[in-house]
C-alpha cells in the first residue's frame, strides 16, 4: 500500500490529496499533522464508507485507509445528509443591525457548503424566502446544496406575501402541514 | 469542477481581513454593476474570520480600478488553479491595510 506524506500542508490540501489517492489507488497510508488535518481526513474517509487506523507517528500520525463494504469517493454520494432540518425564518441571522445579519446568513449558507455534513431539509420562512428568490446572493450555494441532496423548502404562503412566488430560484415550494410534519419526524430542527 | 464549493478554476478571490472594508467594496462594487459574490473566505487563504469577493477576471481590471479608485483595495487577490489551490496574483503594497 502507497504511503503519501500530508505533513505541512494547511486544509484543505491534504483531504483533496487523499481524495485523489483512493480514487486512483482505492487504499492508502497517509501521513498527516495533528490537529485538523488528521480530524478532516479521518471525517472524509469515513463519511465515505472507508475504514481508517490511526498510529502516532512521531509528531504526527499515521492513517492506514481501507476500503469498507459501501467504500465510495463519489463526493455526491458520499456526502450523505444528516437527520438535521435547518429552519430559517428570516433573511438575517441573529439579532443585531440587518447589514450584518444578512452577511452572516450568506456566509452560513456559504459555509455549509465546506461542512462535513450538510442538512436533510433547509426551509425558508417568513423573509428568509427572499433567500431562495430571485436577486439572492445565495442561490448558486443553494442550488449546490440541493444537487448534494439536501431539500430546499419554501414556505409558499410567505412568497404569496411578499409578491415573489414566480421568482423562487431554488428548491420548491412547501406549507404549514408538511412544516409542522418535519417538527414531528424525528429529526433535529434548528431554528435559525 | 468541484461541486462543494461556488469557487471554480478560474475564479479570483479579492480578500479582505475587515468587514467594513469588505461591505463597502461588495456595495460599491454592486452599485457599478459589477458582478461579485461576497463569500466566507477559504481556510487555505484565511485563519481568520476573512471575506473575499469573488469575481471572474473579464470583470478584473473594472474592479481593482474601482477599489483603488476609493481606496479600498483588498489585503491580496489569488486566483483558483484548482480545487482548493490558489495563487498570489496581486498583494497590496501597504502593510497596514485592515
Amino acid at each position: 500500500m502507497n504511503t503519501i506524506d500530508c505533513r505541512n500542508l494547511a486544509c484543505p490540501a491534504p483531504v483533496i490529496e487523499v481524495k485523489k489517492a483512493l480514487e486512483s489507488q482505492g487504499e492508502i497510508c497517509v501521513l498527516l499533522d495533528d490537529g485538523a488535518p488528521r480530524e478532516n481526513v479521518t471525517r472524509f474517509a469515513g463519511n465515505r464508507g472507508f475504514m481508517v487506523q490511526e498510529e502516532q507517528d512521531g509528531d504526527g500520525w499515521l492513517l492506514t485507509i481501507t476500503a469498507g463494504n459501501s467504500a465510495s469517493v463519489n463526493s455526491n454520494q458520499a456526502f450523505k445528509p444528516v437527520g438535521v432540518v435547518l429552519l430559517i425564518t428570516s433573511d438575517c441571522l441573529g439579532n443585531g443591525p440587518d447589514e450584518l445579519g444578512g452577511l452572516l446568513m450568506k456566509n452560513m449558507i456559504h459555509s455549509l457548503l465546506e461542512a462535513g455534513d450538510i442538512p436533510q431539509k433547509m426551509i425558508f420562512m417568513n423573509s428568509g424566502v427572499r433567500l431562495t428568490t430571485e436577486g439572492s446572493d445565495v442561490i448558486e450555494a443553494l442550488n449546490k446544496l440541493s444537487g448534494m441532496g439536501v431539500e430546499v423548502l419554501s414556505c409558499g404562503l410567505c412568497l404569496d406575501f411578499f409578491g415573489i412566488k414566480d421568482k423562487l430560484m431554488s428548491g420548491k415550494t412547501t406549507n404549514m402541514l408538511t412544516t409542522v410534519e418535519t417538527f414531528f419526524s424525528g429529526e433535529m430542527v434548528i431554528r435559525l | 469542477m468541484d461541486n462543494r464549493t461556488v469557487i471554480q478554476e478560474g475564479h479570483l478571490l479579492a480578500v479582505f481581513n475587515s468587514v467594513h472594508r469588505v461591505m463597502k467594496a461588495e456595495d460599491l462594487l454592486k452599485k457599478l454593476g459589477l458582478q461579485v459574490l461576497l463569500i466566507p473566505a477559504p481556510r487555505v487563504l484565511s485563519t481568520d474570520c476573512g471575506l473575499a469577493l469573488r469575481f471572474c477576471n473579464d470583470e478584473n481590471n473594472g474592479i481593482m480600478q474601482a477599489l483603488s479608485r476609493e481606496q479600498l483595495q483588498p489585503v491580496f487577490v489569488c486566483r483558483c488553479i484548482k480545487a482548493g489551490i490558489f495563487e498570489t496574483v496581486w498583494k497590496s503594497e501597504e502593510n497596514n491595510i485592515p
